[in-house]
């Protein structure tokens, strides 16, 4: 089965809007920036609860950023974010922690600890917040690698994985605890296509098995749209269209057709903005 | 009035720098009863920390030895008075030498270890791992290196000092021909348990806290970039090799 086969069809309506249903998390007026910087300047998004959510974004649009202030770990200079009903820049660490236990994210590149061994990095969580018996950890821990497709290299180190058996533990050891959203950044980068595809099966399989609410930030357009319910894009410090993928391909937008046909040309130029090419060639004052 | 607040940024900088050190020293002090209520980790560390820089220390201590007791024994010949050469080579190791020597050795093996570390765990965001898995990472992880840290100090210091009078019995006893029952009895005359020992562990206790602080700081705030942690691990030890010189000072001139 492939994985656009497992996607279940959507019936909202192209809006900057998900209908209505319970929100896993709401953003309203977000701004933030490093120093002079803008990454957002009022960003507004709902992602809704048990779905697949994607934010789609060009390099540098603030997608992972975006998934670090949900998570607490950076906060707004503005605005407020609401995951789960509580709003994470008003909790103090002890609050955000508990709420953080109710999180999985999985990192670009897996983050696994690289002083201990397959198993040791999914038994990690539960080693650290519940206090079963070793057996029950065991046991545990196999599940989850076996969802994973990797049971049988519980024994190895993360320096002996490929990329995507990396990525697959990390997967693996962010569900452990079963969360109630888990959170992707840029989940496919770097995969050879095999990977590729067990890890869209894995996100999609979570997500319609467990009833797991998943929001996902990545460049991957075609890959997203074949996942997703639901799709933001993102650039310049706020929400540029969202709809469901089928409303996604059929804007009208020239930059979201660029953005999603990949094209080099449109409102997103090839070419860093610059002095004309002459003058750098043959002016008389050289470039700094 | 630009000027003047110009002026005033290298010390605002200065004051800032030194209040985040303090407030991880604050932390990390007030996390060691959670690294020592899970001795398993602590432990581990412990040994990590120790066995890294137990060769070198020993050997360190040993030449150290040698050569000292070849220097002494030149110049208390001129009086007479090599009889007093073992006592004379274990003040220096226990009063001066050991936690000082052991202090810089240990900054730039284990202290440059313990900073890449944690720069790596930082630059493959190990740390932002944890800390959304709702695992403090001070806990984790700072918290058992730096009691390792602090403990694995004396017990290198100790070992230091041991290599060293070995390396003065070497000279004094089986290359100069000194008697035995003198080089040991001069040791025992001269050498006072609480001003001498004793001061010597706190000297290198305190040694322990600043390593171990300066190392788990730099490795902790490096930038998340390979240049980063470079530049983390050198500040490690060129940091910790200036405060043990200058605590050296401060702690000498109070307690002798």
């Amino acid at each position: 089965m492939t994985t656009a086969a497992l996607a279940r069809p959507w019936t909202g309506t192209p809006d900057l809007e998900p209908p209505p249903g319970p929100n896993a998390i709401r953003v309203r007026d977000v701004h933030f920036g490093y120093g002079s910087r803008v990454v957002f300047s009022g960003l507004n998004l709902t992602v809704p609860e048990g779905r697949i959510t994607a934010i789609l974004g060009p390099s540098g649009s603030g997608k992972s950023t975006l998934i670090e202030l949900m998570t607490g770990q950076k906060r707004v200079l503005r605005g407020e974010i609401e995951v789960g009903g509580e709003e994470v820049g008003a909790l103090s660490r002890r609050a955000l922690f508990r709420l953080r236990r109710r999180m999985g994210v999985l990192f670009q590149d897996g983050a696994l600890f690289t002083d201990l061994s397959v198993f040791e990095n999914v038994a990690f969580p539960v080693r650290e917040h519940t206090r079963l018996a070793e057996a029950l950890v065991h046991h545990l821990v196999l599940m989850k690698l076996e969802a994973v497709g990797l049971r049988g290299a519980h024994s190895l180190y993360p320096s002996q994985l490929s990329g995507g058996m990396a990525r697959r533990v990390a997967l693996a050891r962010s569900i452990v605890l079963d969360p109630w959203i888990m959170f992707y950044d840029e989940p496919l980068v770097g995969l050879d296509p095999i990977a590729m595809g067990m890890i869209l099966r894995l996100i999609v399989h979570l997500n319609r098995s467990l009833g797991i609410t998943s929001l996902i930030v990545s460049h991957d357009v075609s890959e997203m749209l074949e996942v997703a319910d639901w799709c933001y894009l993102i650039a310049e410090g706020r929400v540029q269209g969202a709809g469901p993928p089928a409303a996604i391909r059929e804007m009208g937008s020239p930059w979201v057709r660029q953005f999603v046909s990949g094209g080099p040309e449109g409102p997103v130029p090839f070419h860093y903005p610059g002095r004309p090419y002459a003058d750098d060639l043959f002016g008389a004052v050289r470039p700094a | 009035m630009k000027r003047f607040f110009a002026l005033l940024q290298p010390i605002w900088e200065f004051g800032a720098a030194l209040g985040r050190r303090l407030h991880f020293l604050v932390t990390s002090l007030a996390l060691v009863p959670s690294a020592l209520a899970r001795p398993r980790q602590f432990i581990e560390q412990l040994f990590y920390v120790g066995s890294v820089s137990v060769i070198l220390i020993a050997v360190g201590g040993l030449f150290v030895g040698l050569v000292l007791a070849l220097q002494f024994y030149t110049a208390l010949s001129r009086f007479g008075a090599t009889s007093s050469l073992g006592g004379l080579v274990t003040l220096a190791l226990l009063r001066e030498l050991g936690p000082v020597l052991t202090a810089l050795l240990f900054a730039g093996r284990a202290g440059t270890s313990l900073a890449s570390e944690l720069g790596l765990m930082r630059a493959t965001r190990q740390i932002d791992a944890m800390e959304v898995m709702a695992v403090d990472p001070m806990r984790r992880i700072v918290a058992p290196r730096f009691l390792a840290g602090i403990l694995a100090m004396p017990l290198l210091a100790a070992i230091f000092s041991a290599m060293g009078v070995l390396g003065s019995y070497l000279i004094g006893i089986k290359m100069m021909g000194l008697d035995p029952g003198v080089f040991w009895s001069s040791m025992r005359h001269e050498v006072r348990f609480h001003s001498d020992f004793v001061n010597g562990m706190i000297k290198s206790l305190i040694f322990g806290v600043a390593c171990s602080l300066i190392s788990l700081y730099e490795g902790y705030h490096a930038r998340p970039t390979a240049e980063g942690v470079g530049q983390a691990t050198t500040r490690s030890v060129v940091i910790s090799s200036m405060a043990i010189l200058a605590l050296d000072f401060l702690l000498t001139s109070f307690m002798y």
